[in-house]
């Protein structure tokens, strides 16, 4: 069975990390390094992830999308 | 095959609501639920003068913008108008329920088969986080309650979906953004309520319990935390009036 993953679009991030705290396999960790705009961005360790969609559903900013590998 | 999730087509870009605001989240709701009952062609956002505002530019359909207050009245005339379309209002606690408290009880009053979209953050968003008389919490501290909400100065904040289900609408409730499971159950609801425009039922009106860390001075996850420990408290999520007799 495909497997799902999320992939992120940092440059639309705005750093507010709800997407950290609701995962359920603290895969995506919180970063220093910032993105265009200046907000601190996030990184999906893929390894962690299991595509729930918990990250797209909690982030304001649609940074977020599951997709099959 | 495993369940992939993409960001609705008809939204066409970001805007610049504040990290952690619910607006986003409610407007991904909201197109969702356009795209998955196929009312692209057919929707007609009314919004706010306020931070629903930036909803017009993110969207990709009709939209107008009532005078701060008034959506309900502007969204009853489209929809007299263009009697198939879906119209939908997105509006602030302040707009629809201060500003323009009358405007939404007589949307409500004569059942107007309109969508309403109230999204309660307890303060006056765009003007700086002023007191809304109708949703901040008493202790609360905003700009315009520097001590926290008086009840002996400002009265007590109250329930406008107890009083909206007294009258004979279709479809009142209240739904929150603070978890996944939450905005699954919000986005139900708000789908019903296109359903019950579609089907000409009568007025539906979707309160969301939004956060606002702006104004609230707290950090996103905080925020979310307030909303479920104190805001959830005094405005219950539940649905008030669905007159299909659905779960309650």
């Amino acid at each position: 069975m495909a497997k799902a993953k999320a992939k992120t679009d940092s440059a639309l991030c705005k750093g507010c990390r709800l997407c950290v705290g609701v995962c359920p396999k603290d895969a995506i960790e919180p970063l220093t390094e910032v993105n265009k705009k200046g907000y601190e961005i996030v990184r999906v360790n893929e390894e962690l992830c299991i595509g729930c969609g918990q990250c797209y559903k909690i982030c304001p900013d649609y940074v977020f999308s599951i997709v099959e590998e | 095959m495993a369940k992939t999730y993409k960001k609705p087509e008809m939204i066409n870009q970001q805007v610049g609501w504040c990290p952690g605001c619910g607006h986003g989240i409610i407007q991904r709701l909201i197109a969702e639920c356009c795209e998955e009952l196929g009312l692209v062609e057919k929707t007609v956002q009314v919004v706010d003068i306020a931070c629903a505002y930036w909803s017009i530019d993110t969207l990709n359909a009709d939209g107008i913008a009532g005078p701060h207050g008034r959506c309900a009245a502007v969204a009853t005339g489209i929809k007299k108008v263009y009697p198939d379309s879906n119209v939908y209002v997105h509006a602030g606690d302040g707009c629809s329920y201060v500003i323009g408290l009358s405007e939404t009880c007589f949307a409500a009053e004569r059942n107007v088969p309109i969508t309403m979209i109230v999204v309660n953050n307890g303060v006056f968003g765009m003007t700086g986080g002023q007191m809304c008389a109708a949703t901040t919490l008493v202790g609360d501290k905003t700009v315009s309650s520097k001590k926290g909400r008086d009840p002996e100065v400002a009265g007590k904040p109250y329930d406008m979906l107890n009083i909206l289900s007294n009258y004979d609408i279709a479809y009142a409730a209240r739904g929150a953004l603070y978890d996944p499971k939450h905005i699954d159950q919000t986005k139900k609801m708000i789908k019903k309520g296109f359903q019950n425009q579609m089907e000409k039922k009568g007025f539906s009106i979707i309160e969301v319990l939004s956060p606002c860390p702006t104004n609230w001075k707290l950090s996103p996850s905080d925020a979310m935390e307030k909303i479920k420990n104190e805001n959830e408290q005094f405005f219950p999520v539940k649905v008030y009036v669905d007159v299909d007799g659905g779960d309650k």
